[in-house]
């Protein structure tokens, strides 16, 4: 069982789009960010039109249904494909198959918020985030929609620059993975951390000062002679 | 030996950059087209920014980066090259498929045919909740008015005196109002009666039970008023101002329901697809029966508000309107775009 949420969505040019499905705690301080949004608009149209009776109660009313209603679907159909409360939490809504979402599943996630709030306080569509791997709800399910984090964390960088030093055994596909997967990630720990996770390698890392042929002498400590050999498989030789 | 990571990075990064040029070109919303180069005067050279990548350049740099993609995770190349040409992917493949038209033409083929033809579709379901809503009209109507106490066992007395208030003869000129204009009830009717609809709908998800329950009760309370007004005499006042609007409010109430239930039995009787896919199905099936309620709801509640409403209307009058739109509404729904092959008009377009 894989921990990872992140889903693959397959196009027709036979490659896998990563998506990666938003948690209930992020959507549900997006919904709370849009009601808050929505109560606030209503008050300010409250005040100004609660003094005209009959026509300006009238638009109020509409409007409630429209902040209600049209709010969600509106935003979520316009460029962007989220309403601002999840824009500013970086969610957006797609289709399951990585296309933007189409207008009858904006209408039908968004009608569908009801049987999602049933019995009390959103249980059903918790129940349903917390059940799913891909993190649902109800009105999701039906619609084929996915809520999404838009822009994906680079938790690797590029490869610091160091002289290239051979392993000292051929490797393996999975060896080389690793080196390479650890030394995009040196930049963001310590050198102690790095030599300690590159002495798991040291039975494929040249040993310290072996310097052939009177090159420069390898480092002595196993976090730098791993740096040296992703470059060596990185191709600078 | 395959190519390293260097080389294959030196050989494509030139392809990655002027993709990615091209799509914040696009998010910014300027026009791509290699055709802003014929615009420079003679002897001026094109610099970067002025040639932006076109929309066929677009589309083959976008296979040519899912390639690179493909055989960067293939042969495992370093985490941060993969992520780069993933985000570029992702980035391109949003913006290729995305929607083109804004749908009038769809929206032209929903009211001619679409939403006719679903209602169709859903014709048992209709006629479930139909009953359901219909059967307890005439109870609770009929036992009211044998004995118009039972009207107390629907609603409590408050009710019974607002109902009375609204369509009681105190006021010659308004009809089912207590107070306010017509705006107002406009609003409140948009308001409460497409909100109410939507949650009967939604209500269907629960197995069905919930849009039931919610017609039911529906129809529960309307017998107990229509019951009671005609006990009290104002029977006339009554059903001159429901009829018009009834056409479309009622119809849309039951297509609301009938609509929630095909969900619900989606559900409970998925049939050979599996539970979610047959939800997805009936939510495909049943959105033209939402877009439907959705608009006669429109329609119903600016009757109600400035038609229904007004006392110089003789009920003659609002007798005739309304068995009209009756009529209309069965004749769209039973009859508009019959004969309509969806399939011709696929292959005629294809030709």
């Amino acid at each position: 069982m894989t921990l990872d949420t992140a889903l693959l969505a397959e196009t027709p040019e036979g490659i896998g789009i990563l998506l990666r499905p938003a948690g209930a705690v992020p959507r549900a301080l997006a919904y709370a960010t849009d009601w808050f949004i929505r109560f606030v608009t209503f008050s300010v149209a409250a005040a100004l039109l609660g003094g005209v009776k009959g026509v300006g109660t009238g638009i109020l009313l509409i409007g409630y249904f429209g902040l209600e209603w049209l709010y969600p679907i509106a935003f979520e159909l316009l460029p962007g494909a989220a309403t601002p409360g999840k824009r500013m939490l970086g969610l957006h809504v797609i289709m399951d198959t990585g296309l933007p979402v189409t207008p009858s599943a904006a209408v039908t996630r968004n009608l569908l918020r009801v049987a999602d709030f049933m019995p009390i306080a959103f249980a059903f569509g918790l129940l349903s985030m917390l059940m799913r791997a891909d993190f649902k709800r109800l009105g999701d399910i039906v619609a084929g929609t996915l809520v999404v984090h838009g822009e994906q964390v680079r938790l690797a960088g590029a490869l610091p620059d160091v002289e290239p030093l051979a392993p000292r055994v051929p490797l393996t596909r999975a060896q080389q993975i690793a080196i390479l997967h650890l030394a995009g990630r040196a930049r963001r720990l310590t050198l102690e951390r790095v030599d300690e996770l590159a002495t798991l390698a040291e039975n494929a890392l040249p040993p310290p000062d072996y310097a052939p042929g009177g090159a420069s002498p390898a480092p002595i400590r196993p976090g730098p002679r791993l740096l040296a050999v992703a470059q060596w498989l990185m191709g600078q030789r | 030996m395959a190519m390293t990571p260097r080389q294959f990075e030196a050989r494509y990064e030139a392809t990655w950059v002027e993709l990615e040029k091209g799509l914040s070109a696009l998010d910014k919303g300027k026009k791509s087209g290699g055709r802003k180069g014929a615009k420079l005067k003679a002897g001026q050279f094109a610099t970067e920014t002025q040639v932006l990548p076109s929309g066929a350049r677009i589309a083959q740099l976008y296979r040519q980066c899912c390639e690179h993609l493909a055989l960067a995770r293939e042969r495992a190349y370093p985490v941060h090259l993969v992520t780069r040409l993933e985000i570029l992917a992702a980035r391109a493949h949003q913006r290729i498929y995305r929607r083109r038209d804004f749908g009038l033409a769809a929206l032209r083929d929903m009211v001619l045919y679409d939403a006719p033809a679903a209602v169709r579709a859903l014709r048992w379901h209709l006629l479930v909740v139909t009953l359901v809503f219909v059967l307890p009209i005439f109870a609770v109507g009929i036992a009211t008015w044998l004995d118009p106490h039972f009207v107390l066992t629907v609603v409590d007395a408050r009710e019974v005196r607002m109902f009375d208030g609204m369509y009681g003869q105190d006021d010659a000129m308004r009809l089912g109002r207590t107070s306010g204009d017509d705006w107002q009830m406009f609003g409140f009717y948009i308001m409460h009666n497409v909100g109410i609809s939507f949650q009967c709908f939604a209500a269907g998800l629960i197995l069905g039970v919930g849009s039931l329950a919610m017609i039911a009760y529906n129809g529960l309370l309307f017998g107990a008023l229509a019951g009671f007004l005609i006990t009290r005499g104002d029977s006339e006042r009554f059903f001159s101002f429901v009829i018009t609007h009834g056409a479309f409010e009622l119809t849309a109430i039951v297509l609301s329901g009938a609509a929630g239930l095909k969900l619900g039995h989606a559900v409970l009787a998925p049939g050979r697809l599996t539970r979610t896919q047959a939800l997805m199905q009936a939510s495909r099936d049943t959105m033209p029966v939402v877009f439907c309620f959705v608009v006669m709801l429109f329609i119903a509640a600016a009757i109600e508000a400035f038609w229904s409403s007004a006392g110089w209307i003789a009920p003659g009058v609002k007798y005739a309107v309304g068995g009209c739109c009756w009529a209309l509404v069965f004749a769209y729904l039973g009859l508009q775009g019959r004969g309509h092959d969806p399939a011709a008009t696929l292959r005629a377009v294809a030709r």
